[in-house]
């Protein structure tokens, strides 16, 4: 099968199909933020386990679901050459059902007691991530010859199934509705999945052509690009077997670790090498995302061998946030500036603004800056202070200023500069 | 494996004259970056104008189909025609910012159709083309000036 179109005009999705994901994940990053500081401020009453919950799922689902589902609408035709039609319509009904879930579910966790909130919580972001999932995998499987990339995204969609089964399974014992007898177990699989399967193999999957595209680097050794995936997905439901059999699972995290850790180092060492001189913001977030997802590694590597502090143990966790949105940040300003010089381009707009007019890297350097004072100062003080959330809040703000430029720049140009019809 | 072999090492002769422009550009070295640029852009071109005469008319000859993978190439190499005379007017401005900003929507678009070419293109090419067709057409492309 030959990708006619990754990025042809009929194929490529419209640029609202992935801006409202990005803009949608940037609000729910802001509101995190907002959140955080309330809490630096004591003001609000919520118990540790629920802000906990709170704090890892508007993460994890308001902002990087948000963020990596619309980067797949837009990147499967390019990345893996399979095209989803019609995906207005579709990815509405996604973001919509996934940003109902994800404020469902953050009351759920705040107002405890309430059991509705949980069933329609999980029925919400059941049935948007299933939906997702069901239209990229059903065009995944249908490709013949997979590249790396393809490949990936492959198993980290299916990493996101497990995901969502245990999340589902969570939601319902939380809510009373079943009375989770492996509960424990589950949560471990479940963030398991979420974060070494889904959340990392997604950005494994992608920087295998992303990296080499943007900054003309090295390939990838084929022993990594090849085999790192299927390898991560086969350990991760080797796991699932034997922690609901009882068995310890040591082994498989040292090796999951090992694994990521030589990856980010192969990464690091690729982008060292690139050809490309400028020195751009989004080679500087990939740079830091990679450092910290080998400090996250290290980190874990190590408590799987000592028993480590609960200080060590919150940097790791900080350290994978760090790498996780690094990653996001990197790829959202090479994304937008260039689908928004790209569509308004394919459209006949002779004046379409080029990249550096729709977001400048000056802009995207700015974010850099604001976003490596914020990991410092969390990975200083690892506790919730004011000043942490309030730079994490900043952070978010700034990328949704810049978001926002983007889309006035793009429809400003629609209402105001001549078009030439093909 | 022949066709791949030769279209790729072009491309690769192409990301490294475009990558020795850019940086000239960035160090604030017109003339140099002229020079490169002009490397450039005849290789780049020569290349297009190689599949367009000589690798796409015999694909679409053995595979029976324009309307396939070679009506993306060549529109996609339209697009790139007009980014690189973009790039050639903000080289002869001097304007290092308006040339780095198209040479950064170039490099993405450049290199997304490489990577379509190299991984699907041709090696269909290599695996539907008859061997002495594809001796002579690598004889034809290397006579094949812009």
């Amino acid at each position: 099968m030959f990708n006619q179109g990754g990025l042809s005009l009929d194929q490529a999705p419209p640029l609202s199909v992935v801006l409202r994901f990005f803009v949608t994940a940037s609000i729910f990053g802001i509101l995190l933020g907002l959140f955080l500081l309330l809490q630096s401020l004591n003001i609000t009453t919520l118990s540790s386990y629920s802000t906990q919950l709170i704090v890892i799922h508007t993460l994890s689902l308001g902002v990087m679901a948000s963020f990596m589902l619309g980067a797949l609408f837009q990147m499967l035709p390019v990345l893996a050459g399979v095209v989803i039609k019609t995906p207005t319509t579709k990815a509405m009904m996604v973001h919509g059902l996934l940003t109902v879930g994800v404020l469902t579910q953050l009351f759920a966790f705040g107002i405890s007691s309430n059991s509705l909130l949980y069933f329609l919580a999980s029925a919400y972001l059941g049935s948007a991530l299933f939906y997702a999932i069901y239209l990229m995998l059903k065009e995944l499987i249908k490709i013949r010859t997979h590249s790396s990339s393809s490949k990936g995204i492959l198993f980290a969609l299916i990493s996101l199934i497990f995901t969502v089964i245990f999340g589902v399974y969570l939601l319902l014992t939380e809510g009373g509705f079943i009375n989770g007898i492996d509960f424990s177990q589950i949560k471990e699989l479940h963030y398991s999945f979420a974060l070494f399967g889904w959340v990392s193999l997604l950005i494994v999957s992608v920087s295998f052509q992303v990296i080499e595209m943007f900054y003309v680097t090295p390939s990838y050794p084929k022993s990594i690009s090849k085999y790192l995936s299927v390898t991560i997905l086969g350990l991760l439901l080797l796991k699932t077997i034997l922690i609901l059999f009882g068995y310890p699972t040591t082994l498989l995290t040292i090796t999951i670790t090992l694994l990521f850790l030589a990856y980010a180092t192969v990464t690091i060492d690729r982008l060292t090498q690139r050809k490309r001189p400028v020195a751009d913001a989004t080679v500087w977030f990939w740079l830091l995302g990679m450092a910290l997802f080998i400090l996250s590694m290290t980190i874990t590597l190590i408590g799987s061998f000592l028993t480590i502090s609960s200080t060590l143990q919150h940097l790791s966790y900080i350290a994978f946030i760090g790498f996780t949105l690094s990653i996001v940040f990197a790829m959202i300003y090479k994304i937008v500036p260039f689908l928004t010089w790209f569509h308004l381009s394919n459209q006949g707009y002779m004046e379409a603004p080029m990249m550096h007019d729709v977001i400048h890297p000056k802009k995207a350097k700015i974010h850099f800056y604001i976003h490596v004072t914020t990991i410092f100062i969390w990975i200083l003080t690892i506790k919730l202070t004011i000043l942490g959330s309030l730079l994490l809040t900043i952070s978010f703000s700034w990328l949704f200023y810049n978001l926002i430029f983007a889309i006035k720049k793009y429809v400003y140009t629609q209402k105001h500069c001549e078009k030439i019809e093909w | 494996m022949i066709i791949s072999s030769y279209m790729r090492a072009e491309h690769r002769e192409c990301d490294e004259l475009f990558t020795s422009a850019e940086k000239s550009v960035i160090e604030g070295n017109f003339e140099q970056a002229e020079k490169q640029f002009l490397l450039f852009s005849n290789d780049t071109l020569t290349h297009f104008k190689k599949e367009e005469e000589a690798l796409f008319p015999t694909f679409e000859e053995v595979t029976g189909s324009s309307e396939g993978p070679t009506r993306m190439m060549r529109y996609e190499h339209e697009q790139m025609r007009g980014l690189i005379g973009k790039m050639a007017g903000a080289i002869e401005n001097k304007d290092k910012d308006a040339y780095l900003s198209i040479a950064e929507s170039m490099m993405i678009l450049l290199q997304q159709h490489n990577m379509k070419e190299e991984q699907m293109l041709y090696a269909m090419c290599d695996r539907t083309i008859p061997q002495d067709k594809k001796e002579s057409i690598i004889e034809t492309m290397k006579t094949i000036e812009l």
